[in-house]
């Protein structure tokens, strides 16, 4: 893929399409985390829940059934301590359970009775005694000095102290982060992967997208006889590249017909007109009197003329119809205006014409200079027979965006008003008019078929007016060297 | 201004003869027998040993046999395109310039023509007078001063490549840079016709046929400096044919 298109990746449509399908994925796949991760938490809650009920019910028959002698304290707490050390969700490198779970008996004068657990109980006590208790159903419980708060079933005994079981959430906290942790950044690979794997597939197919364009537009400016590439795979953009060939063919061979038609029927006159002319020119050598060789002289003329207009009409009619072979190569049309004035100045200045060029400059296009070469000198050709003496014509060059601009005035007496509208239409000429209407069609025609335009108005204080934009592509440069060769040997 | 006769005269072969001391050979290959004929007549006129072939292979055998000074080919024949021939020729040795006659119009054919050992192209139909000229002008390597020299002399005008400055009988005239290259080219083919088309290509450089007179209004302004008054007339017209500076 050339960097002929300037873009930066991020404006490419593959860029777009990439972002907007990642950022899909990425919530959608989000959404479907949360919504498991959900579950899990439900779930772990659920187990902890449902061993801390039965903990707390066998811890409650201990408590009940043993006696209330010095030996309680010792029975229940190493109940309890057993008790903690079956906790669930607890990882295996955490040796010290006390701070995980507690277990706490009040009395029903709401002293503590027992503790068993990590510090002297107070705070749990303390935060116990704040909250509101739901006998029997596990809630949570944040207690000062611990920064995870504690899942907490509570017991009341026959004798009306009340049991406290309290189990640590880190553990269950600790799994979810980790499950956080772990699946965000399976998440960011995912969708980095993702986004480049939908990029490539997309940069490749739009890629190939862009080599039909510019094919296509090459095609279009200059060569008919390559086509855009096309790939093997049946999908839509073989089908475009697939069409477009189609059509290219259709196009090519209509052009190839009308160069057939023009070619032979060029032909055709030319070699009777050749062999006219030279007959004519023979009995003008042989033994004729100066009176005798004036029609043979103006027959040749005339013969000039009609092939002249031959020419002119074929060209108007080839490039009317886009089928002008242009070989293009860089002009520097200011260069070219200036010798073209200077071919023209002496004949102008003879007719009491002025001619006057401002330019900006050097100004370079593409074109074919051969044609351009016609194009001017038509246009100055168009000033000598139209202007009355001691008028003036202008001259301006200069550039206007991506586009040469050329413009041609003069203080005459103008376009014909019945002309104006349709000035650059074939065999369209003033009354007056002694050409043969081709002039400025053929201006016209050479220059749309460099993609550039002309436009011919009379000017409010008097005069004609014709101005030529002429597309500056400068990325594509085709060099033909021998068309200079031909001018300059 | 000289009769028609008079100017076909000087464009024949009275002084042909004269300049190369023997008669050039020609290889006419053209297939239209009305073209060939008329050409046949006036290139003998002109003072050329014609030989004439209405095709390629003809050609081929023609240019086997003999050494031609001179080809002139046409680009429609009958077995082949002209171009092959001409390239066909080249491979057998042929260095000889070659004129290409060509009814083909477009610019890319006739460049083609040119890469391929073609050395100047006509577009029929074209003035016999312009044919005369251009192999005049191929056949100029044996003639006139080289492009090194750095002073050339025809009669009393005398031109200074070095100054740019062009003088008559000692006294240096007035001439702008474009009327000095005009006249430079008018003194290096002096005595031998060029054309107004010759001109355009030749001295600015266009392949255009205006349809008004701006190369006669250049010549006029250059006579007007060059012939003056009490001086004899050095620069011709030839009407409907070109121009001739007069070499002796």
């Amino acid at each position: 893929m050339s960097s002929k298109t300037a873009n930066p990746v991020m404006h490419s449509a593959a860029w777009r399409i990439s972002l907007w399908a990642t950022l899909a994925f990425a919530i959608g796949t989000m959404i479907a985390f949360a919504m498991l991760h959900r579950f899990v938490a439900n779930d772990i809650q659920r187990r902890s829940d449902a061993w801390l009920s039965g903990e707390v019910e066998v811890l409650g028959d201990v408590a009940a059934r043993t006696p209330k002698d010095r030996l309680y304290r010792r029975v229940v707490g190493e109940v309890a301590e057993l008790a903690s050390k079956e906790v669930p969700n607890k990882l295996l490198s955490d040796g010290n359970a006390n701070d995980s779970v507690f277990f706490l008996q009040v009395g029903d004068d709401g002293a503590l009775k027992l503790w068993v657990g990590a510090g002297d109980g107070a705070p749990n006590l303390a935060a116990i005694r704040e909250s509101k208790v739901i006998p029997d159903v596990p809630y949570d419980l944040h207690v000062k000095g611990f920064n995870k708060p504690f899942r907490v079933v509570s017991l009341r005994t026959e004798d009306g102290s009340h049991i406290y079981l309290g189990l640590s959430e880190k553990d269950e906290m600790r799994v979810l982060k980790s499950l956080r942790v772990r699946f965000l950044l399976l998440w960011a690979l995912i969708v980095l992967f993702g986004f480049a794997i939908v990029f490539y597939a997309t940069r490749r197919m739009l890629g190939y997208v862009r080599e039909i364009t510019e094919a296509a537009s090459r095609i279009g400016q200059s060569d008919l006889s390559t086509r855009v590439p096309t790939n093997k795979r049946n999908d839509e953009i073989g089908h475009l590249a697939l069409t477009l060939n189609r059509m290219l063919d259709r196009i090519e061979s209509s052009v190839h017909q009308l160069h057939t038609i023009t070619d032979s029927l060029a032909h055709d006159l030319r070699s009777p007109l050749t062999a006219i002319r030279g007959k004519l020119e023979i009995a003008l050598s042989s033994d004729v009197k100066v009176e005798q060789s004036e029609p043979i002289v103006s027959a040749i003329d005339e013969l000039d003329r009609l092939t002249e207009f031959l020419n002119s009409s074929l060209d108007v009619a080839e490039a009317k119809a886009d089928a002008l072979k242009l070989s293009r190569t860089e002009v520097d049309l200011d260069q070219l205006v200036r010798s073209m004035i200077d071919l023209y100045e002496p004949c102008m200045s003879d007719k009491g014409l002025r001619v006057q060029m401002r330019s900006a400059g050097s100004v370079t296009v593409l074109a074919d200079a051969a044609l351009l070469h016609r194009v001017i000198a038509n246009l100055l050709d168009n000033e000598l027979k139209h202007l009355p003496t001691s008028c003036n014509v202008w001259i301006n060059l200069g550039t206007s965006g991506n586009a040469a601009t050329l413009t041609v005035e003069d203080d005459g007496p103008g376009f014909a008003p019945e002309i104006v509208s349709h000035m650059f239409e074939q065999r369209v000429k003033g009354i007056d008019s002694k050409g043969h209407g081709l002039g400025l069609a053929f201006v016209e025609a050479v220059v749309r078929a460099h993609g550039g335009s002309v436009t011919g108005s009379n000017r409010p204080e008097g005069g004609a007016q014709l101005s030529i934009s002429w597309p500056r592509d400068q990325a594509q440069k085709v060099v033909t060297p021998h068309s200079f060769a031909l001018v300059n040997r | 201004m000289p009769t028609a006769k008079q100017c076909i005269a000087w464009l024949e072969g009275e002084n042909l003869e004269m300049t190369y001391h023997h008669s050039m050979r020609l290889l006419l290959v053209e297939d239209e027998l009305e073209i060939q004929g008329f050409l046949k007549q006036s290139l003998s006129d002109a003072g050329y040993e014609v030989d004439s072939a209405r095709d390629g292979k003809t050609a081929l055998q023609f240019a086997a046999g003999k050494r031609y000074d001179v080809l002139v080919v046409d680009l429609g024949l009958p077995d082949q395109d002209g171009i092959d021939l001409i390239l066909q020729l080249r491979r057998s040795g042929v260095s000889s310039p070659v004129l290409i006659l060509s009814a083909r119009r477009s610019v890319d054919d006739r460049v083609k023509g040119l890469e391929q050992g073609g050395d100047d192209y006509l577009t029929k139909p074209f003035a016999l007078a312009e044919l005369l000229a251009r192999l005049r002008n191929l056949l100029r390597r044996n003639l006139v001063a080289s492009k090194d020299a750095t002073r050339l002399r025809v009669l009393d005008l005398e031109l200074d490549f070095i100054k740019r400055r062009a003088s008559r009988a000692g006294e240096v005239l007035n001439l702008s840079p474009q009327e000095f290259v005009l006249l430079e080219y008018l003194c290096r083919h002096a005595g031998r016709v060029v054309t107004r088309s010759m001109l355009l290509s030749e001295v600015w450089g266009m392949r255009i046929q205006p349809d008004t007179n701006v190369v006669d209004v250049h010549i006029y302004r250059l006579r007007g400096k060059v012939d003056t008054e009490g001086r004899e007339p050095l620069i011709k017209t030839l009407r409907g044919i070109g121009y001739v500076l007069k070499d002796g």
